[in-house]
C-alpha cells in the first residue's frame, strides 16, 4: 500500500468481535471532502470510525490516514479530531476542561491550550456552559462539547459519528457549516448519521454499508449510477391508485406498486424508467387523472432502499 | 521528544491526582491506612493506662525483689504475704471449680505475678511494661506481617487496578487513546499519579503509626532513639519500604487491571504467590515483591510472634538479600510488570459493549 497524504485508505480490511462480523473486506479510498457512511445499526459504520481511529484494530488488512496508520496515536491525532458515540467523559471536569485537558494532553502549552480551548468553544456556541460540570449537560449540549474537542487543533481529518444527533436545528445548521467549511479547505469531514435528508444535503460522496460490507461508495449520484440493475422507484400522484396499480401490473418492468398512505398516490418500482413513463401517458389518456409523476430515489434515502432494504431504510 | 512526554505525563497527572485521591470507591483505602494508626494509639492507651496502674500498685506495695526468690510452690496466700507483704492488687478467677487468685506487686518497671491455684503457689510470672525495645519489635512485626501484607497490598490493588480497569467501566478511557499521545506515557502518568497517592497515603499512615506508638513512650527516650540512636535511620527505612512497596505492587496490580476484567483474579493470584514465597527455590522467590520488602525492612520481625492461625500464613518469613541487590531486583520487577502491561495497553482496543 503506497502512503498517500491525501486519502484515506481501507485494503482489504475485515474486523471481527470473535465470530461476530463486523466489517469484511473492506476496500476503499476515500478523498478529502464531506464522506457520509450510510447504514442500519449494525451495519459497520462505527466499526470503520473506531478502525480509522485505532480504537480497535483490523482482524486483517491495512489502514492508512493521510499516510498514517491508526496504530501510531502520537501522530495520527496530531492531523485527526474524532467527536466519537460514546457519551460519557472523564469524571468531575467541566466543558473548557474536557477541551484544554485534551490540547494539554496533546503536548500544547498553558496559554496556547487555554487560547485553542475557547476558540473551539466559541465554534460551537458553548462559552456560556463552558465552566459548567460536563456531567449536567444536556444531551446537545454534550455533542457541541465533544464536537469542539474534536475540532479543537483544527485537524485535517475530523471523524464524526452521528455529530447531528441531540442538535437544536439552529445549530446544527451552524454544525452543518462548519463540515462545508472544512470541506472546503481541502479535510477529511467523515461522518455518519440516521437522518439521511442530512447527509444527502451535505455528502460529497456516500459510502453505503450494510451487514459489514461495502455495498456502495462515490458520488450520489455515482452510486446511482452503480445500480442502474436495481428498479427506479417513481412515486405517481391521482385519483385512482388502485385501478392504477391493476394497469402497471400487466407488464413486465413493473416489479413493485404500493398505494401510497394517503391513497391519493401509487408508488412504483420498475427496471425501465423510459417504457414506464410511456405506458403513464397511454394510462393518461384513458380515464385516470395522473397530478404528478416524480421520481422518488434522486437521493441517498432511496438508493439506501434500494441496495440495503426497505425496512433498514425505514 | 523528552520534553514533550514529560509535559504529557504532567497532563495525565493533572487529570489523575483528584481521581486518585478522591475517588468515592477509594474511601476504604483510607481506612485500611486508618486501621494500624488506630491500633497503634489504642495501644499505647493501653500501656499507659497499665503504668498508671503499676505506678500505683507499686507505691502501695514496694516490693523485695530479693526475698522473690524465697516464694516456693504449695506456699500459702499467708505466706506470701509475709514474706512480700501485701500486693498492690489481687483477683481471683474460678474456673471449673478451680479457684485462681492473682497477687500483683511491681518494682515500677516490671509486675510480678503469684499465681495460687487453690490457694497454694502454682508459678509466679514477670510482666514487663512496655518499653523502647519492645515496640520495636512490635512495629517490625505489624509492619512486615499486616501493614504491607495486606493494607499497602490491597491499598495498591484499590488503586492501581482501577487505573484502566476503572475508565473502561465508567467508558471514557478513549478520552486517552484520542489523544496524540503513545499510551505508553498514557500509562508512565497514571502510573506516577497512582504512586504519588499510594505513597503519600501510606507513608503518612506508616508516620502516623510511629507517633501514635510513641505516645505512652517518655519523650526523652524517643528523642534519644530517634537522633543518638537508629531511629531517623529506621523511620526513614519504613518510608522507603513503604514508597517501595507501592512501587511493587502499584506496577503489578497496574498490569493485572490491564490483563484482567475481573481484579479478583490479579489480586487472587498475587497474594497466592507473595504469600507461599517462603516454600518456593530461590530463583523463583525473587519474582515476589514481599521478597525484597522484607529484606530492606530494618528489623527483623520476630519470628516467634503470636500470629493468629489464618494469618500464619502470611506470617512466612523470607531470607534477606542486601539492599544493593533489593532495590535493583524490585525496580527491575516493576519495570518488568510495567512493560508487559505497556504492551498490551498498545493492542487495548476499546470496546466498552464487552467490558
Amino acid at each position: 500500500m503506497t502512503p498517500d497524504a491525501n486519502t484515506i485508505v481501507f485494503e482489504s480490511v475485515s474486523k471481527f468481535y470473535g465470530e461476530v462480523l463486523g466489517v469484511n473486506r473492506v476496500n476503499l479510498s476515500i478523498p478529502p471532502g464531506i464522506t457520509s457512511l450510510v447504514g442500519p445499526n449494525g451495519s459497520g459504520k462505527t466499526t470503520l470510525m473506531n478502525l480509522m481511529t485505532g480504537l480497535i484494530q483490523p482482524s486483517s488488512g491495512q489502514i492508512l490516514v493521510r499516510g498514517v496508520p491508526p496504530t501510531k496515536p502520537e501522530r495520527l491525532f496530531q492531523f485527526t479530531g474524532y467527536c466519537t458515540p460514546f457519551d460519557s467523559f472523564p469524571r468531575g471536569l467541566t466543558g473548557y476542561q474536557y477541551v484544554y485537558s485534551w490540547l494539554r494532553l496533546s503536548g500544547r502549552s498553558n496559554a496556547e491550550a487555554d487560547r485553542m480551548a475557547w476558540d473551539a468553544i466559541d465554534r460551537v456556541n458553548l462559552r456560556d456552559a463552558a465552566l459548567r460540570k460536563v456531567a449536567g449537560y444536556s444531551k446537545g449540549m454534550r455533542q457541541r462539547i465533544k464536537l469542539a474537542q474534536a475540532i479543537s487543533h483544527d485537524p485535517a481529518v475530523l471523524v464524526l459519528d452521528e455529530p447531528l444527533n441531540g442538535l437544536d436545528p439552529l445549530v446544527r445548521a451552524e454544525t452543518i457549516a462548519l463540515f462545508r467549511e472544512q470541506a472546503r479547505a481541502g479535510r477529511h469531514v467523515i461522518l455518519s448519521s440516521h437522518v439521511l435528508q442530512e447527509v444527502d444535503a451535505i455528502s460529497d460522496q456516500v459510502i453505503l454499508l450494510a451487514g459489514g460490507y461495502v455495498v456502495a461508495e462515490g458520488q450520489i449520484h455515482g452510486v446511482r449510477g452503480e445500480i442502474q440493475d436495481h428498479p427506479m422507484q417513481i412515486l405517481i400522484r391521482c385519483d385512482k391508485p388502485g385501478a392504477l396499480a391493476a394497469r402497471v401490473f400487466e407488464h413486465d418492468h413493473v416489479v413493485e406498486a404500493r398505494i401510497h398512505a394517503d391513497r391519493r398516490g401509487l408508488l412504483v418500482k420498475t427496471r425501465d424508467p423510459e417504457k414506464f413513463y410511456l405506458l403513464l401517458n397511454q394510462i393518461a389518456l384513458n380515464g385516470i387523472e395522473i397530478e404528478s409523476v416524480a421520481p422518488a430515489d434522486d437521493d441517498v434515502n432511496s438508493v439506501y432502499e434500494y441496495l440495503i432494504g426497505e425496512e433498514a431504510a425505514l | 521528544m523528552m520534553l514533550l512526554w514529560a509535559r504529557q505525563v504532567l497532563a495525565v497527572l493533572r487529570l489523575e491526582m483528584r481521581k486518585s485521591f478522591f475517588a468515592r470507591r477509594g474511601l476504604w483505602i483510607y481506612l485500611l491506612a486508618l486501621a494500624p494508626v488506630l491500633l497503634f494509639a489504642a495501644y499505647s492507651y493501653t500501656a499507659t493506662r497499665e503504668r498508671a496502674q503499676r505506678a500505683q500498685r507499686s507505691t502501695a506495695a514496694v516490693l523485695p525483689l530479693e526475698r522473690l526468690s524465697e516464694i516456693q510452690p504449695e506456699m500459702t496466700r499467708a505466706d506470701v504475704i509475709a514474706i512480700l507483704g501485701r500486693p498492690g492488687h489481687r483477683q481471683i478467677e474460678k474456673r471449673r471449680r478451680v479457684t485462681h487468685e492473682f497477687l500483683w506487686y511491681s518494682d515500677a518497671r516490671m509486675d510480678f505475678i503469684v499465681h495460687l491455684t487453690n490457694g497454694k503457689v502454682t508459678g509466679v510470672n514477670r510482666r514487663e511494661s512496655a518499653n523502647l525495645t519492645q515496640d520495636t519489635l512490635l512495629f517490625a512485626g505489624v509492619f512486615q506481617f499486616f501493614y504491607l501484607r495486606l493494607a499497602v497490598f490491597f491499598g495498591c490493588l484499590g488503586v492501581f487496578v482501577n487505573l484502566f480497569r476503572g475508565e473502561l467501566l465508567d467508558k471514557s478511557l478513549h478520552f486517552y487513546f484520542l489523544a496524540p499521545i503513545r499510551r505508553e506515557v498514557v500509562l508512565a502518568g497514571k502510573f506516577l499519579a497512582g504512586l504519588i497517592a499510594t505513597v503519600v497515603i501510606f507513608s503518612i499512615s506508616a508516620l502516623l503509626q510511629l507517633w501514635a506508638l510513641s505516645m505512652h513512650l517518655n519523650a526523652g527516650d524517643v528523642q534519644q532513639y530517634l537522633w543518638q540512636g537508629n531511629g531517623a535511620h529506621h523511620v526513614a527505612a519504613y518510608l522507603g519500604v513503604t514508597a517501595l512497596a507501592c512501587l511493587g505492587y502499584g506496577s503489578v496490580f497496574l498490569a493485572g487491571g490491564v490483563f484482567f476484567r475481573n481484579p479478583i483474579v490479579p489480586a487472587a493470584l498475587v497474594l497466592i504467590w507473595e504469600s507461599a514465597n517462603w516454600i518456593l527455590p530461590a530463583a523463583l522467590k525473587k519474582i515476589s515483591i514481599i521478597f525484597y520488602l522484607q529484606s530492606l525492612s530494618p528489623i527483623v520481625a520476630p519470628a516467634g510472634m503470636n500470629v493468629p492461625p489464618p494469618l500464619a500464613l502470611l506470617a512466612s518469613t523470607t531470607a534477606a538479600t542486601p539492599a544493593s541487590l533489593a532495590i535493583p531486583g524490585l525496580l527491575i520487577m516493576s519495570l518488568a510488570a510495567l512493560a508487559l502491561a505497556a504492551a498490551k495497553l498498545r493492542k487495548l482496543e476499546i470496546n466498552y459493549a464487552s467490558d
